[in-house]
């Protein structure tokens, strides 16, 4: 996946798990957490969602709550090579 | 205080708990004896499962603070050590057997389990076991971590307190148990995947909600316990860390079980509308995500399948579900007797 479906990935997934409407994230800027889009518990099932997007597992002692703040800052935390690409 | 009994399976509990456990029965079993798998082995605790009978009428239900000092008294007399209560062999084969039950593993009866040939489905079942393990690991690690910050309090101080040393110290070695089984067959444990976001809660709802916690993780791991403990389909070695497991389990449980009940009692029934349904809403998710721990990714995918889409085909299957619900029935006639729900949950 190139990072622009990635970030739709994202968007699709946590609208559906929060029954939010499109507009609640219509930009990649605005607050999944602080806004109760996701509550710690559903963060748990994204997490697993995210290691299937990267394929890769995520090591839970290495992140801090605030990469969940919203879609770039997502992004940036678990896919930064997808951020690199897109870039050069 | 004394509270009125409320019901046959209270009477069944509290049989159990207050008059079967101290007499010490059932002995924590110091040698592992046979290491071939067989046929079932008789019920050595069926003195747990079948309590004797006693006269309803007269029965009340014990406060923590009577519960204590018997429970205390049951530990010292069952003490065991960790270090000595096991052989373990150097290493296991994940194919040459049976590790969780077949009818425990995850996606028993869906149609992926059908297409595994038999060595595929005892793969899967060392990987289960070892996911199982972790489960309960880091579960007992913030239960011993949060018990130990309420030990010498005004609520627990005196018989509760001494109890809880017993109660931590009991953890700690489940967690030695199977930090030491999961390390040495598999190379691993399972990382849980929680992350904890600061909230806001009504007063008394953070110390409800973590012996909510405690309970979950502990009635979780306890059914799978039973089933696994006297079952010869399996490792004996499992079966002997099953075994050994409930043996404490069902003494914390029934120091859980009331003290949880106090404290509800205590606090609940002064939540407003919407800190009810709040605390409601997070009970009922907390223990969908515990179950959803139990179709971890990273096993199946050890296990040689595809991770994600296993667990999501898995977690989506009604017979899986109806599995989860009858193993949660206990667990959940407790919340709903205690009105820490008032529906039981979609799981």
């Amino acid at each position: 996946m190139d990072e622009k479906q990635l970030r739709e990935a994202l968007r699709e997934w946590i609208l559906e798990r929060s029954s939010a409407p499109p507009a609640a994230l219509s930009d990649d800027q605005q607050p999944i957490l602080d806004e109760g889009l996701l509550s710690s518990l559903d963060v748990v099932e994204f997490i697993l969602f995210i290691e299937d997007l990267r394929d890769e597992e995520v090591d839970i002692e290495a992140i801090e709550p605030e990469v969940f703040n919203n879609i770039d800052s997502l992004m940036t935390a678990f896919f930064p090579a997808a951020k690199k690409e897109a870039a050069a | 205080m004394r509270v009125a009994m409320s019901g046959p399976r209270s009477l069944e509990r509290i049989e159990k708990l207050v008059k079967m456990l101290p007499s010490g029965i059932v002995q924590a079993p110091s040698s592992l004896g046979s290491m071939t798998w067989g046929p079932p082995l008789p019920l050595l605790s069926n003195a747990i499962l079948v309590p004797r009978a006693l006269p309803r009428k007269t029965l009340t239900m014990a406060t923590a603070l009577e519960l204590a000092p018997r429970l205390t008294d049951a530990s010292r007399r069952k003490v065991w050590d960790v270090h000595t209560a096991f052989d373990w062999p150097e290493r296991l084969d994940p194919t040459a057997g049976w590790y969780m039950l077949p009818e425990l593993v995850s996606i028993y009866g869906t149609d992926a389990w059908e297409t595994l040939s038999e060595t595929q489905r005892k793969r899967l079942s060392f990987y289960e076991i070892v996911n199982f393990f972790s489960f309960v690991l880091y579960g007992e690690r913030p239960l011993v971590s949060g018990l130990m910050n309420r030990m010498y309090r005004k609520r627990t101080q005196g018989a509760i307190t001494e109890y809880l040393h017993h109660f931590i110290d009991e953890e700690n070695k489940h967690m030695i148990m199977f930090g030491e089984f999961c390390n040495r067959y598999a190379g691993k444990i399972y990382p849980e995947k929680k992350l904890v976001l600061p909230r806001e809660y009504a007063k008394g709802e953070e110390e409800v909600a973590f012996f909510c916690k405690v309970l979950i993780v502990e009635e979780l791991g306890d059914f799978y316990n039973l089933k696994m403990m006297t079952d010869r389909t399996i490792h004996p070695l499992v079966a002997k860390i099953n075994k050994v497991h409930h043996i404490d389990e069902a003494r914390h449980l029934g120091f859980g079980r009331q003290f949880l009940r106090e404290l509800a009692d205590e606090h609940a029934g002064n939540w407003n509308e919407d800190e009810t349904k709040q605390f409601q809403d997070w009970l009922a998710q907390y223990l969908r995500s515990c179950w959803g721990d139990f179709y971890n990714p990273a096993a199946y995918k050890d296990a040689g399948l595809d991770g994600y889409a296993t667990r999501k085909e898995a977690m989506a299957h009604p017979v899986c579900a109806e599995f989860r619900e009858n193993a949660s029935r206990k667990l959940v006639d407790y919340f709903l007797e205690t009105r820490l729900l008032s529906e039981a949950p979609a799981l």
